[in-house]
């Protein structure tokens, strides 16, 4: 259809239908994440253990009334035998298999297996309570250490047993946490794109089907009512792993000119499509246009080039410069959350739940994301087996309020799930897949998640 | 495990100097800033800090005792690694209520602003 347009002379510059795209008030909510102002002084993680704890356990405090108010609460250096009681502290999981540098040192290598296994459990794992005045070991089934994993904070009533060990009879979740109300009038439809892994210059990674996705997106591909829908996509959000760069630039070597374009590369390629996404003027022989560009957020992840230890902090404006001069071009930290139209979103890079999956189990992706949001924290093996800064006054991963969307990048798969509270509050769970395997963007209906 | 009873198991003891300076009334007078000035006990390495003088002077100090038992106190965290004043200001905005004295010594005078264990862990 385009083509016939191009025959004729153009008598009339914009005789072409333009489209509006719907616009989004848009609220950056990461400010939490961002680390520029924390000055390092030789903490430990003891710091961030403690704020962690002292949030956690006021918050449990203010729960155990409703859920068992005849029992006494006590530390763990209170226990005594026998005595039926309430302990809140921070669970630790003694794992077997758990690596440990100490290994290297041993002279026999008996238990430890030389290849390492994607799941560190084993059958004789177990949890620990610990609060600051001491920690105890926990028995009983109730609490399945298959479950939790080293970081979760949580209420436990139960009773010290004759060998000190602390028999769990009922544990006491954070819960998900409340949400704040959106008004219920009915809206139009707007939707949020979300794709993951695109891993440009990797080898698996096919350019034509990143093209295509923001041609779609854009609106240079289909008939009128494709670009009408396409009109209706409000914001794009890229969920890590954008670039991959090969290992054998980055073993520390002096790099030969050649290499150094070789780095750049994929770079480049994205900022090219980025820019895209951006300017309308793409294409002169079009039927119809779509007027504003698509504002854009992109998070980093554990193969871009930003900090290794979460929370990532935006990628550098210097990496895009074609895209980032634009000023609905977003660089964001990763996890990152935001409002759209004062709806919530609140997602990770997807580390935190590779991290989980490698110190727990569950029947799917989606049980691990919402065990994180039970436990109102997007990354509880923080800092044990997953990197993170020392803060000291603050643990940021605290989910204080229910978003209304919550993802999760570069997974296996695409899955998803409405999540309800006990209180009312409805969250869609959303898997993100890679998208260098699966070619596959998630597309949000911003406006109809309660169904 | 120590409570604020016995916070003295943490730190060197106080000598009788009564007992000492009569002990030592045969002997020549000790260099001035010789290790064992003031005391039987070896002054380990680690207490000369700050510019080389000894901190002999803390254990005479009620401030720096008062600031001890703030440094050990479990209900502020952690105080290896912080400085005791942001360690303060963090027990406050967390509702912690910390002891208003504290506050006014770090913010006031001559005290140390690291924790007890500044450079000795």
């Amino acid at each position: 259809m385009p083509s016939l347009q191009s025959k004729f002379p153009a008598m009339e510059v914009d005789s072409q239908e333009q489209l509006q795209r719907k616009q989004s008030t848009y609220l950056s909510l990461d400010e939490n994440f961002e680390i520029q102002k924390e000055v390092y002084r030789g903490q430990q993680y003891s710091q961030i253990y403690f704020a962690r704890l002292h949030m956690m356990r006021t918050l449990l405090y203010s729960l155990v009334p409703n859920w068992k108010s005849h029992l006494p609460v006590c530390t763990v250096l209170e226990l005594e035998e026998g005595k039926e009681c309430i302990i809140v502290g921070t669970l630790y999981k003694h794992m077997k298999l758990k690596p440990c540098i100490l290994d290297e040192y041993s002279k026999e290598r008996s238990v430890a297996p030389l290849i390492k296994p994607h799941n560190f459990m084993h059958q004789d794992d177990y949890l620990v309570l610990e609060d600051e005045s001491g920690r105890v070991k926990l028995g009983g089934t109730k609490l399945s250490p298959s479950v939790y994993v080293t970081g979760v904070v949580v209420a436990l009533h139960g009773k010290e047993t004759s060998a000190g060990a602390f028999f769990v009879e009922d544990v006491l979740e954070a819960g998900l946490p409340p949400q704040i109300e959106r008004p219920l009038e009915s809206r139009e439809d707007k939707y949020v794109v979300f794709v993951s892994g695109l891993s440009i210059g990797s080898s698996s990674s096919n350019p034509l089907q990143f093209q295509l996705l923001v041609d779609h997106i854009t609106g240079h591909l289909g008939d009128e009512e494709e670009q009408g829908l396409a009109a209706e996509i409000v914001h794009l959000v890229i969920v890590g792993n954008s670039v991959e760069i090969s290992r054998g630039l980055l073993n520390g070597q002096n790099l030969v000119s050649k290499d150094q374009s070789r780095l750049s590369e994929p770079f480049k390629e994205l900022d090219i499509l980025l820019t895209q996404v951006f300017s309308s003027h793409h294409c002169d022989d079009q039927h119809f246009k779509i007027a504003a560009s698509l504002p854009l957020d992109i998070m980093p992840g554990s193969s871009d080039p930003a900090n290794f230890a979460l929370p990532q902090q935006p990628l550098n404006r210097c990496l895009f410069p074609g895209s980032a001069t634009y000023n609905t071009f977003r660089s964001c930290t990763n996890p990152h959350c935001f409002e759209l139209d004062s709806i919530r979103f609140l997602g990770t890079s997807g580390q935190n739940l590779d991290d989980l999956t490698k110190y727990s189990e569950a029947k799917d992706k989606l049980d691990f994301l919402e065990r994180t949001l039970r436990w109102r924290h997007l990354a509880p093996t923080a800092p044990n087996t997953l990197g993170c800064y020392p803060f000291t006054d603050r643990d940021p991963f605290l989910i204080d309020s229910c978003p209304d969307v919550y993802f999760v990048g570069n997974q296996e798969k695409y899955e998803t799930r409405l999540l309800k509270g006990l209180e009312g509050q409805l969250v869609r769970l959303i898997c993100i897949p890679r998208f260098c395997e699966t070619g596959v963007a998630v597309v949000v209906s911003v406006f109809h998640l309660p169904g | 495990m120590a409570t604020s009873k016995n916070m003295n198991v943490f730190y060197r003891q106080k000598k009788n100097s009564t007992a000492s300076t009569g002990q030592k009334s045969t002997k020549s007078p000790s260099p001035k800033h010789a290790a064992t000035f003031g005391s039987d006990f070896t002054q380990p390495p680690a207490l000369v800090s700050h510019g080389g003088s000894l901190d002999l002077k803390d254990d005479f100090d009620e401030q720096e005792q008062a600031l001890r038992q703030f440094d050990m106190n479990m209900a502020y965290g952690p105080c290896v690694g912080i400085t005791r004043l942001d360690r303060w200001e963090r027990a406050q905005r967390m509702g912690l209520n910390p002891p208003k004295e504290i506050e006014s010594l770090l913010k006031g005078g001559k005290v140390k602003l690291e924790s007890l264990f500044d450079g000795r862990v």
